[in-house]
């Protein structure tokens, strides 16, 4: 989670992940963000996001992030 | 049976008194029933047209459905390779959905572009002197087919996910995909969103009729007051273009933005109002686009249905495809990781921008304005590092209303432009208004204004209409709820409001003969 919270804070640095819960719902992130951050997410954990992933309740927080991540490893 | 009819007012009537009249569990019936009827009022041909892609998507869900259902079955048995089950299930799911897509859109292609895309490779075979003639089809383009087949579509990949389940209900599926108000202008409604409050047997509910009635009112005000005395002049100022100097030409757009904004807008406020009396609320198509300050934000405010279909089932999958990813890591080794990481949402938005400016018609200049608008995004994503020094060197911040100003009125001429190429009959016609444009300027003349059929009274009532518009609209954009507003005021201010509205409708349009219901711009792509 702490290497997640790392690159998020990279990716966005505007955007406070740890208190967010509605970066999707609420419009915090844009799809050039969701697609860049996608980006980074399959490099530094070694997984393949698809536009099926792309649903609100895998990215409207840094914890649905991190579980979207880790079904994916585990697949 | 035109939307702005009062023929269609009491189709309304009709139908909602039938809706609310019977039991819970048959009122989709009556809804399904009146969109069948709407529908078959406009064309027998077209109502077949749309019976085929209700059937042949139908069967395609199911057939998804069931090869998720096997799916799930191999995977209770096989414990070993359950990875290899899940692709060879997405493989074969894939194998349909591309099946079903391919015919959804090849029928739209046959009614819509195949007359125009048979010319234009005629014209291109002539220019290497071969001799290619195709007899035109001349087909009747079916009501709102250009919605309906984005919106099956968009059902049928969302099963394909898993997203949603398949509606196995015959019946029920077709109303989904014909239900009348989104005939005729959009939007373009999500399954999971309306097919639970077509199927629930909505309780007749006061707020309803009240807000359904103030929306088609509303709406029908912005098509009569503006979008309609606006399309005469809009329509002599791009045909005789080369009669007007470029400052006419530039008013020209400019007002064919405001004619086309009252015009879909408006059409979409009559029939998510028309919607909204069976308890029915459609997707949000409209958000002040012209108070953007980017042609991002623009196009995130205007056809809102349709800008949220092409992300999440054309974007998203482009940007995060394989070749797309190849792409971008072999131009951050050339070129650097900037340019890398923007490569796949850069193109991804340019083949988006193409897609919408297709959508609009058949026609180079409908492809020049989708490339124009995916140009500009594509610009401001690839020089957003530039600009955001510049801002920080200028010390130009969000907070200066100057700087917000700036921004509105560089997006609005960003779009006036784009307008050329939207509504100009042909690309050379656009081209030639553009250079005419900045070549001829002037002189404007104290003419301008009155020289292309609208005389000094249309005017006034444009002003008049204008300036409502824009005042509502400011005050939408400040979070003022119009419509609750309005409850706050005594009786007599909501009477005299509604009462008014409505006289201006009843003497302008229903008592008045000379009146020409003009056809919605976008009631037939």
């Amino acid at each position: 989670m702490d290497k997640l919270m790392r690159l998020l804070a990279e990716s966005c640095p505007a955007i406070d992940f740890a208190g967010e819960t509605a970066l999707i719902d609420n419009g915090i992130l844009d799809s050039l963000d969701i697609v860049m951050l996608v980006g980074e997410l399959n490099d530094a954990f070694s997984i393949t996001i698809t536009a099926e992933d792309l649903v609100p309740e895998n990215f409207n927080s840094a914890e649905a992030i991190w579980a979207l991540v880790q079904r994916l490893q585990a697949e | 049976m035109s939307i702005n009819s009062a023929a269609f007012l009491l189709f309304l009537l009709v139908s909602a008194a039938a809706y609310y009249a019977v039991p819970k569990r048959w009122r989709y019936l009556v809804l399904l029933a009146a969109s069948g009827g709407f529908y078959l009022a406009y064309s027998l041909r077209a109502a077949c047209c749309l019976l085929f892609t209700i059937l042949f998507t139908y069967g395609a869900a199911q057939l998804l459905a069931a090869l998720h259902r096997r799916e799930r079955a191999e995977l209770d048995i096989e414990r070993e390779d359950r990875a290899g089950v899940k692709k060879r299930g997405k493989r074969r799911r894939r194998l349909v959905l591309t099946a079903a897509l391919v015919l959804n859109f090849a029928t739209l292609a046959l009614f819509k572009y195949l007359d125009s895309w048979m010319g234009t490779v005629g014209a291109f075979a002539g220019l290497f002197g071969v001799e290619l003639r195709f007899r035109p089809l001349n087909l009747l383009l079916p009501l709102g087919i250009s919605f309906y087949v984005f919106q099956t579509s968009g059902y049928l990949i969302d099963v394909y996910r898993g997203r949603t389940s398949a509606e196995k209900n015959l019946l029920k599926y077709a109303l989904f995909a014909a239900w009348f108000p989104q005939m005729i202008q959009g939007p373009i409604n999500r399954y999971d969103k309306l097919q639970p409050q077509l199927l629930a047997g909505n309780d007749f509910n006061a707020d309803n009729l009240k807000y359904g009635v103030q929306l088609m009112i509303w709406g029908m005000l912005k098509k009569v007051f503006l979008a309609d005395p606006l399309a005469g002049a809009v329509g002599e100022l791009y045909g005789n273009y080369g009669q007007y100097p470029g400052a006419a030409l530039f008013l020209g757009a400019a007002l064919y933005c405001v004619q086309l904004y009252c015009d879909f807008s408006g059409g979409t406020d009559l029939v998510r109002g028309a919607s909204q009396l069976f308890g029915v609320e459609m997707a949000e198509n409209f958000r002040r686009p012209y108070f953007a300050r980017s042609v991002d934000e623009f196009w995130r405010r205007w056809h809102i249905s349709l800008g949220e279909w092409m992300k999440d089932y054309l974007f998203y999958p482009l940007a995060l495809s394989g070749p797309m990813n190849r792409l971008g890591k072999r131009v951050k080794g050339s070129l650097g990781p900037h340019l890398g990481k923007l490569t796949g949402p850069c193109l991804s938005t340019l083949i988006v921008f193409l897609a919408v400016g297709i959508w609009q018609g058949p026609g180079f200049s409908n492809i020049a304005y989708g490339l124009w608008n995916g140009g500009l995004m594509s610009l401001a994503m690839l020089c957003a590092p530039l600009t955001g020094k510049v801002r920080e060197r200028l010390d130009l911040r969000d907070g200066k209303w100057w700087f917000r100003g700036f921004q509105t009125l560089r997006t609005l001429l960003l779009v006036i432009i784009g307008r050329y190429f939207s509504r100009a009959d042909s690309l050379r016609q656009a081209l030639g208004m553009l250079k005419r444009t900045v070549l001829h300027f002037g002189p404007a003349g104290p003419g301008l204004f009155t020289s292309f059929g609208l005389t000094g009274f249309d005017w006034l009532r444009l002003g008049i209409a204008g300036a409502v518009l824009l005042a509502v609209s400011v005050l939408q954009e400040r979070g003022t709820p119009i419509r609750k507003t309005l409850e706050r005021q005594r009786p007599a201010v909501q009477f005299g409001v509604l009462f008014i509205a409505v006289l201006l409708l009843v003497a302008c349009v229903y008592l008045n003969t000379d009146y020409t219901a003009i056809m919605y711009v976008y009631e037939n792509v």
